[in-house]
């Protein structure tokens, strides 16, 4: 999944202005899946979004520094929601090779597995929602950033 | 798995060239500290470690990227995908033996896919070889220095 350009970058101005634009079209990026993720059997999708959370993930990690400490939260946040995605991930990798060799023990048992895991993140993205993550940290992003007196 | 190094001169006010060379040169310093874990197929954790570092150095460069030399900043970012890719074809046999030895008492019939995994994890490990043998003949380690320092002097 190709990440989408982001405009007005200035390698000449303040870090902060510059991660502001980049961590706010990389959540827009993330908040584009979540209609088609709470279907199961869009493997396509689910991989695009777990794509989309690693990005925002470590643009989140770096950020730390310039938006305190709903960055930090947030970075977790994300890092749960990929790695359920990721297993999510593993499940499709493995169904695939089960059914090319007919292993149809191992297909059922990783179909039972991706279905609890997909549960799981529909859960997880429910209370994200009722947690009103993406205005809490679009608000931490507005806010204006403490900077040190020279 | 590792955790990743602060980047020094993460401020506010600092430009985004001088956050961006300080990313690339910490990023870049950490996925070659796992280079002499990384064959020890004893050892699958050094093939994860310098993976998702390779993927935090490709995030950096990827967000800071209006930041560098287009043409030297475009051939080091291939060279550091395709030794994501790699690494990856290396990782993944890793990740799906693990999952089938926790299956193994209750999933009849997977030895032979382990088997046949065991042999594309050691073909893997080969061509992960040639590839860090391949990156080190042509100094992309220093060719991504040089990006990080250009990037400061542009």
């Amino acid at each position: 999944m190709k990440a989408r350009k982001v405009k007005g970058l200035d390698p000449d101005g303040p870090l902060v202005d510059n991660m502001r634009r980049v961590i706010l079209v990389r959540l827009d990026e993330l908040y584009g899946f979540e209609d088609k993720a709470r279907d199961p059997a869009n493997v396509e999708e689910l991989h695009d979004m777990r794509i989309a959370a690693k990005r925002l993930r470590y643009l989140l990690e770096l950020s730390g520094p310039l938006f305190g400490a709903e960055a930090k939260r947030s970075a977790k946040v994300v890092k749960s929601l990929q790695d359920v995605l990721g297993e999510i991930h593993d499940c499709d990798e493995l169904l695939e090779v089960a059914h090319a060799r007919g292993l149809d023990p191992l297909a059922a048992h990783t179909h039972g597995r991706r279905a609890r895991l997909h549960e799981s993140f529909t859960r997880e993205w429910d209370s994200l929602e009722e947690d009103g993550f993406r205005d809490r940290l679009e608000a931490a992003l507005r806010a204006d950033v403490p900077r040190e007196e020279k | 798995m590792a955790k990743a190094r602060d980047i020094p001169g993460i401020e506010p006010d600092a430009t985004f060239r001088d956050a961006a060379a300080s990313a690339v040169e910490t990023r870049a310093e950490e996925v070659f500290a796992f280079r002499d874990r990384v064959l020890d197929t004893s050892d699958i954790e050094g093939v994860h470690d310098m993976r998702v570092a390779t993927r935090r150095l490709r995030a950096v460069m990827e967000i800071f990227a209006v930041c560098f030399p287009k043409k030297q900043h475009r051939r080091a970012l291939d060279q550091v995908k395709e030794l994501a890719d790699v690494l990856g074809e290396r990782r993944d046999p890793d990740v799906m033996l693990d999952r089938l030895s926790e299956l193994a008492e209750e999933v009849e019939g997977l030895e032979e896919l382990q088997a046949e995994l065991r042999e594309r994890q050691a073909g893997a490990n080969e061509r992960l070889a040639a590839a860090l043998e391949r990156f080190e003949r042509d100094r992309l380690r220093e060719r991504l220095l040089v990006l990080a320092a250009e990037a400061r002097a542009e």
